[in-house]
């Protein structure tokens, strides 16, 4: 479809002047947008999310941002916000969060086509995957993270729906055919859905029919072989590959990883069950990918006995406790090692995938 | 050969007037002769239909005759065509609103929802500009709308009542569902026909279309035991004659059913083209890991197409099962060394395997109740039961 029937930006500032004026007057600056040190000078204003009502009028040309400027303010957010120490991290999320959204609803009004969108949006998807994993142990009223899963599954429909449009599109124009650079990121994001939605069928219907050359990309493969080993139960082969996959990925995967080592657990619970016999501590912190004083806390609160000594495990079918809740998401030495070797902003805008 | 848009016209109009139902399905079908009837491609055909046809009936005609022009168009303007089509599904549901207590329009209203769905299929094909599977998932709700009303008509006596639509609306909009993998959008339909009081009474053609789809869902929501009850019923009363449907049928039935321990006869599966499942139950009998593997791998593409590939991976731990199942009929004790497990999966050729990965697929398979016993960590064994050690999948 032609793109000349719908609006086009015309601004070139984060923030479109009308917007700017309102808000710097009615005092609505968020802290991010006051000058460096100063309290009351306005430093860079971004548009603020509004949602679409009624009352409101169909926004004009100027009052939204053009590619170009769109682009630049993802770098801004993800890159001079997203270092900004200033504030703990949970201020920092919010403010880009919004900023963001306001970005992925310009992208709709404008109707920008897939290639465009594309674009815009990976970098996003990055953001949340990565911030829901950074945040997974900050309270609900500062961090919630099925809003943050909700949002990130949007981005993540909305992308791989551009992906096939390209892909049909390429079956009969030659033009569309992605660069080098353009495949790489999909790769990562392929793997990174896969990854997200762990042992939902959906997701691995996709994977299978996916193209040949995003199927043979080995870390699409890693992931792809994770899920599918997930589906027919060969937790071993899923805890093994976990710390093989990149950053990001790896820490989408720390958000499932509570669920893997309950469902380990529950199982060695039938299979080594006895009352006399025992489980070496090492055999499963080797497993399940955990430091000492965490299995001793699965062990609390799944009630698996252990011996005094907390070098060896009782599994007792009987005791253990299915009904509780999954222990919380937390944040795993490995995957915060994984992070500090990467300098985040370059990750966040794709620019620099793999190591 | 082809008479005027009167004579088509006249002809609707009989065939309304004498309650004709496949008569009228006929002549608004996509697929019956008139179609290619020059005299009918007709622009604005609404004066000229008002005439002859009272409301609704005339909408629904109207619509029918620009769904020919557009198709007419050089090339064929399948977008409009769908839109029209549409139009006379939405004219359809008025249509069966009014007629109270009276069903003979039924074949009616399963031409006009089979042929928007025909359409639809065109319009993902040839043309750009939405998102896959929007056109599809519009033309479902067209066919929900009627669903409504045929589930909604209670009141009237078992012969007369529009509820015996049911069947054939949920079939296709299974189709639908199928084809843009919106599996949990069946649930409801499911329900309202398994609540339908005489459900026994749909025909017998519709009736094995609908538990062949039942069958598989239950597939994908891993309910196997249901999926093998509602596909066995499709292929027993699948008419011989039928080959192709039958071996559909099979594609999923012959899989589900090794899951839960029944292997296909040779013959079966020669009759039905179907030797590759031959290969993986003689894999699978043997315990032959490797085999199974390379199987698969080799029919990848045939078992993502046929849509079981994901079941067929499923069946690998009863492989395992097996193998380990013959580790123990070699032994003779009940007390089985988890090396002997390590070194049967070597000797298949699984070069990949660790004793940790060992013990973790005997405890899945020890979860999963398809080996009753327990590992005793320390002596590196496993302690398997006197009774039943391996007992029969249909159990577990």
């Amino acid at each position: 479809m032609e793109n000349t029937e719908y609006i086009r930006g015309s601004c070139e500032r984060f923030c479109p002047d009308a917007e700017a004026k309102m808000r710097t007057q009615k005092k609505l600056l968020n802290f991010f947008e006051y000058k460096d040190g100063q309290k009351h000078v306005p430093g860079v204003l971004v548009k603020e999310f509004t949602r679409s009502a009624a009352d409101a009028k169909v926004p004009k040309a100027k009052d939204m941002r053009t590619e170009h400027c769109l682009t630049k303010t993802i770098e801004y957010l993800l890159k001079d916000i997203f270092l900004d120490e200033r504030k703990p991290y949970h201020l920092v999320y919010d403010f880009i969060f919004d900023r963001l959204r306001s970005v992925r609803r310009e992208i709709v009004i404008q109707q920008y086509n897939a290639r465009q969108t594309i674009r815009l949006i990976e970098p996003m998807i990055m953001f949340m995957a990565y911030s829901r994993y950074r945040l997974c142990e900050e309270p609900i009223d500062k961090f919630d993270p099925k809003i943050c899963n909700q949002h990130l599954q949007e981005c993540l429909n909305v992308v791989l729906c551009s992906y096939d449009e390209l892909d049909e599109e390429g079956q009969t124009t030659s033009e569309t055919k992605p660069t080098i650079r353009e495949a790489e990121r999909r790769y990562f994001i392929e793997a990174l859905y896969q990854i997200f939605n762990l042992g939902t069928p959906e997701a691995l219907v996709r994977g299978l029919m996916l193209p040949a050359q995003v199927r043979e990309n080995e870390n699409f493969k890693l992931a792809f072989n994770i899920c599918l080993n997930y589906h027919q139960g060969n937790i071993y082969r899923v805890m093994k590959g976990l710390p093989k996959l990149p950053h990001i990925i790896c820490a989408v995967a720390g958000a499932k990883l509570q669920t893997i080592r309950r469902l380990l657990l529950e199982i060695f619970t039938h299979a080594y069950n006895n009352k006399q016999l025992t489980v070496p501590a090492a055999y499963l912190l080797h497993l399940t990918l955990l430091e000492p004083q965490l299995l001793n806390e699965q062990c609390r609160h799944y009630s698996i006995a252990q011996t005094p000594d907390r070098k060896a495990l009782h599994f007792i079918k009987s005791d253990f406790k299915s009904d509780v809740e999954t222990i919380r998401v937390q944040r795993e030495t490995f995957i915060d090692e994984k992070l500090s070797r990467v300098y985040l902003p370059e990750v966040l805008l794709l620019k620099k995938l793999w190591i | 050969m082809f008479g005027t848009v009167n004579n088509y016209l006249s002809g609707v109009l009989r065939a309304a007037e004498d309650y004709d139902g496949d008569n009228l399905g006929t002549l608004l079908s996509l697929r019956d002769v008139h179609v290619q009837n020059h005299n009918l491609y007709i622009a604005q055909p609404e004066k000229l239909v008002e005439r002859m046809l009272k409301s609704p009936l005339d909408e629904v005609v109207g619509s029918h005759l620009k769904v020919l022009y557009y198709l007419a168009q050089e090339p064929p303007n399948y977008m409009d065509a769908y839109n029209h089509q549409a139009a006379s599904c939405s004219a359809v549901v008025k249509l069966l609103q009014q007629l109270k207590d009276e069903n003979w329009c039924l074949p009616l209203m399963y031409r006009v929802c089979l042929d928007l769905r025909y359409l639809a299929q065109a319009c993902e094909k040839h043309c750009r500009g939405f998102t896959p599977g929007h056109i599809l998932e519009k033309a479902a709700d067209c066919m929900m709308a009627c669903f409504r009303v045929c589930a909604a008509d209670g009141r009237a006596s078992e012969e007369e009542t529009k509820r015996l639509g049911m069947m054939n609306l949920v079939n296709q909009l299974f189709k639908i569902y199928f084809r843009i993998n919106k599996l949990h959008l069946c649930k409801p339909l499911i329900r309202a026909i398994d609540n339908c009081a005489f459900k026994e009474s749909f025909p017998l053609p519709e009736q094995i279309t609908y538990k062949y789809f039942v069958g598989r869902r239950a597939m994908f929501d891993s309910n196997y035991r249901m999926a093998v009850d509602d596909l066995s019923y499709a292929f027993t009363n699948c008419p011989d004659r039928f080959t192709s449907n039958k071996r559909l049928i099979l594609i999923y039935l012959v899989p589900v059913k090794m899951l839960l321990g029944y292997l296909p006869r040779k013959s079966l599966l020669e009759r039905y083209d179907l030797l590759l499942f031959h290969d993986l139950a003689v894999a699978l009998k043997a315990g032959n890991v490797k085999k199974f593997d390379e199987i698969v791998h080799e029919q990848e593409l045939v078992l993502i197409r046929s849509g079981i590939y994901l079941l067929v991976e499923k069946l690998k731990f009863i492989v395992y099962r097996n193998l380990f199942k013959k580790v123990f009929a070699i032994r003779r004790t009940h007390q089985l060394d988890m090396g002997d497990f390590l070194s049967a999966l070597q000797f298949v050729g699984v070069t990949d395997v660790s004793l940790d990965e060992t013990h973790c697929i005997i405890a899945n398979l020890i979860y999963e109740g398809k080996i009753k016993g327990y590992i005793s960590h320390a002596h590196n064994k496993l302690v398997v039961s006197k009774q039943n050690p391996f007992p029969p999948l249909i159990l577990t």
